[in-house]
């Protein structure tokens, strides 16, 4: 099976030869790849799939691709401190693993912190053609063989909180909603201008996202959530589906979300990623909703692949596949970037396990 | 008198900010004790906002906005507890370990225990071992907490544990962890005192230990 047919079949809730696979990692665990495949990596990694050469994720055999235009891509774009084209400041922050030490690019400033500057402030432009050259690019070389996903994650809510400052676009959710609304519909105004453009070039699918869930309950209330997201995101998935009825529309929120599910369903949405175990269980997400949703992720990033054994992950992914994976539905994926704290044997255990389990054999 | 205690309660609950310095300052005028005012007002609402956290009522946004009245309304009677005989339940030194910079559950963590009368010295984000060490001991603390977002910075609460040990001082102070990928096991093997799942079971956390 190409991987194109086995992610449309397992989207279609049907069961492909094997479960669809995909995997993003953070820059210092791709360069640790590449050493341990003795494959010389040509650019930075960006795990969200801007400007990607996509080397690792062939040779992986991962069966989506991913290309992203958006606020998303301003993540790991320098080694020193840098501030983005939304005015966006970053900072270089450095941690210790056993494997090594890796840099995160983390949120430092926000230029709507002062509200005086709100009014004045000019997004950036997501009209130039220069934005979707490499997406152009990768469809056209990749597109018969794999399920190209065009990424616009940061849709709403993150990027805007990166404008404002988290706590501060909370309370202003809280006590000012036109203030809340008029900052909210710069992202969103942004990556549904980038969405539609993907949607044009071709894509399978469009992946919003937007953090809204915590370890163990939602960061908002659904009530907030039907007030200031829920509107957009029901108009974002229609529009981009207007374009193409066939294109799939997956979402992205860590956390635990589970109350607003259903919701998800009646706007649209066809796919929902990543499904933290340790916040929902999986198998029951699934009996709940997997008549309706498909799941893309599953496999717990914050306990089995960076602190488990080998078997540890083989036996999750064996059971994912046996319970999320029944009559298809499934793409499994870590639920985030593999971290350089990941041990390479138990990244290859997870490999080697979706590569090679035939769901016939279960 | 009770009316005035409950309307700045309920205002604090609400997150109405400007009608909680408004009762405030209305008991104030009234002579009520700047005491009472903390202890039935202040801290009774917060542990209200705390419990409907709990029930999933509220979400980060209310509290936050909580703990905003609470604090202006907190700002006012300051200057009259001082040298009262009101004392902090406890001081408690927040961080988040070196090499994080996530800081809202840590923040909401200190929201809930400053609502509970606890005094809190929030050390902000990528503390250093050494950084707690030095606050310990400047500072007679008697609860550290420990927060990490991060796989990758879980192992730093270890580190830092080591250090507080090894600088002599572990017998002196409570030691608590919380974040996301944080649980029991993880603060048993690494010898926290505890660990809390959300901000309001933080705080109960810290009076059962040095309340």
């Amino acid at each position: 099976m190409k991987p194109r047919e086995r992610v449309e079949t397992a989207l279609n809730h049907e069961m492909p030869d094997r479960c669809p696979m995909q995997i993003s990692f953070t820059p210092e665990f791709a360069e640790r790849l590449y050493r341990d495949m003795q494959m010389k990596g040509s650019s930075i990694h960006n795990p969200h799939g801007g400007g990607n050469t996509y080397e690792l994720e062939r040779v992986l055999g991962e069966d989506m691709l991913l290309t992203s235009v958006g606020w998303a891509n301003s993540y790991y774009m320098d080694d020193k401190d840098y501030v983005d084209e939304w005015g966006i400041g970053w900072g270089i922050q450095p941690y210790e693993t056993p494997f090594g030490v890796g840099h995160y690019t983390e949120i430092i400033g926000h230029p709507l912190a002062d509200s005086d500057a709100i009014s004045g402030y000019k997004p950036p432009d997501p009209n130039r053609p220069e934005l979707y050259s490499s997406s152009k690019q990768m469809i056209g070389d990749y597109k018969d063989e794999y399920w190209i996903v065009g990424v616009t994650v940061t849709t709403i809510f993150e990027t805007a909180w990166a404008l404002r400052g988290y706590e501060q676009m909370m309370v202003d959710m809280a006590i000012d909603p036109d203030l809340a609304n008029h900052i909210l519909d710069i992202p969103y105004n942004y990556h549904l201008t980038a969405a539609k453009e993907l949607v044009k070039l071709g894509v399978d699918m469009i992946w919003i996202g937007d953090d809204i869930g915590t370890q163990n309950q939602m960061l908002i209330s659904p009530k907030m959530w039907r007030e200031f997201l829920k509107p957009r995101m029901a108009n974002f998935i229609s529009e981009i589906k207007s374009i193409n009825p066939d294109l799939k529309v997956a979402y992205h929120t860590d956390g635990k979300i589970d109350p607003i599910i259903p919701e998800l369903i009646e706007i649209g949405l066809d796919v929902l990623n990543p499904i933290q175990p340790a916040s929902m269980d999986p198998a029951q997400i699934k009996k709940d909703f997997g008549d309706r949703l498909c799941f893309w992720g599953t496999i717990d990033e914050q306990h089995t692949l960076p602190f488990g054994n080998p078997s540890d992950v083989e036996a999750e992914v064996r059971h994912r596949l046996k319970t999320v994976g029944k009559d298809g539905g499934l793409v499994l994926a870590p639920t985030h970037h593999v971290q350089l704290d990941t041990p390479l044997e138990n990244f290859w255990a997870m490999v080697n396990t979706i590569t090679s389990t035939q769901y016939s054999s279960l | 008198m009770e009316k005035y205690l409950e309307q700045i309660s309920q205002a604090v609950v609400e997150g109405d900010r400007d009608s909680a310095v408004e009762y405030v300052q209305v008991a104030l005028d009234a002579n009520l004790d700047a005491s009472a005012i903390l202890q039935e007002g202040l801290i009774l609402a917060m542990n209200e906002v705390g419990r409907l956290f709990e029930e999933g009522e509220y979400f980060v946004p209310e509290m936050l906005i909580s703990a905003r009245a609470m604090k202006s309304g907190l700002e006012l009677i300051k200057p009259l507890l001082v040298g009262g005989d009101i004392r902090p339940v406890g001081k408690i030194a927040l961080g988040t370990v070196k090499g994080d910079l996530h800081d809202i559950g840590k923040n909401l963590v200190g929201i809930m225990l400053e609502g509970s009368g606890f005094e809190i010295y929030d050390l902000g984000t990528d503390v250093s071992p050494e950084k707690f060490v030095e606050v310990i001991q400047a500072n007679e603390i008697d609860l550290i907490g420990l927060s990490a977002l991060l796989t990758t910075t879980m192992p730093m609460m270890k580190t830092t544990i080591q250090a507080i040990q090894n600088a002599g001082l572990r017998s002196q102070v409570k030691i608590i962890i919380g974040g996301a990928p944080i649980t029991q096991e993880f603060a048993d093997k690494i010898g926290a005192d505890g660990f809390a799942p959300d901000a309001s079971q933080a705080t109960r956390l810290a009076v059962e230990l040095i309340g």
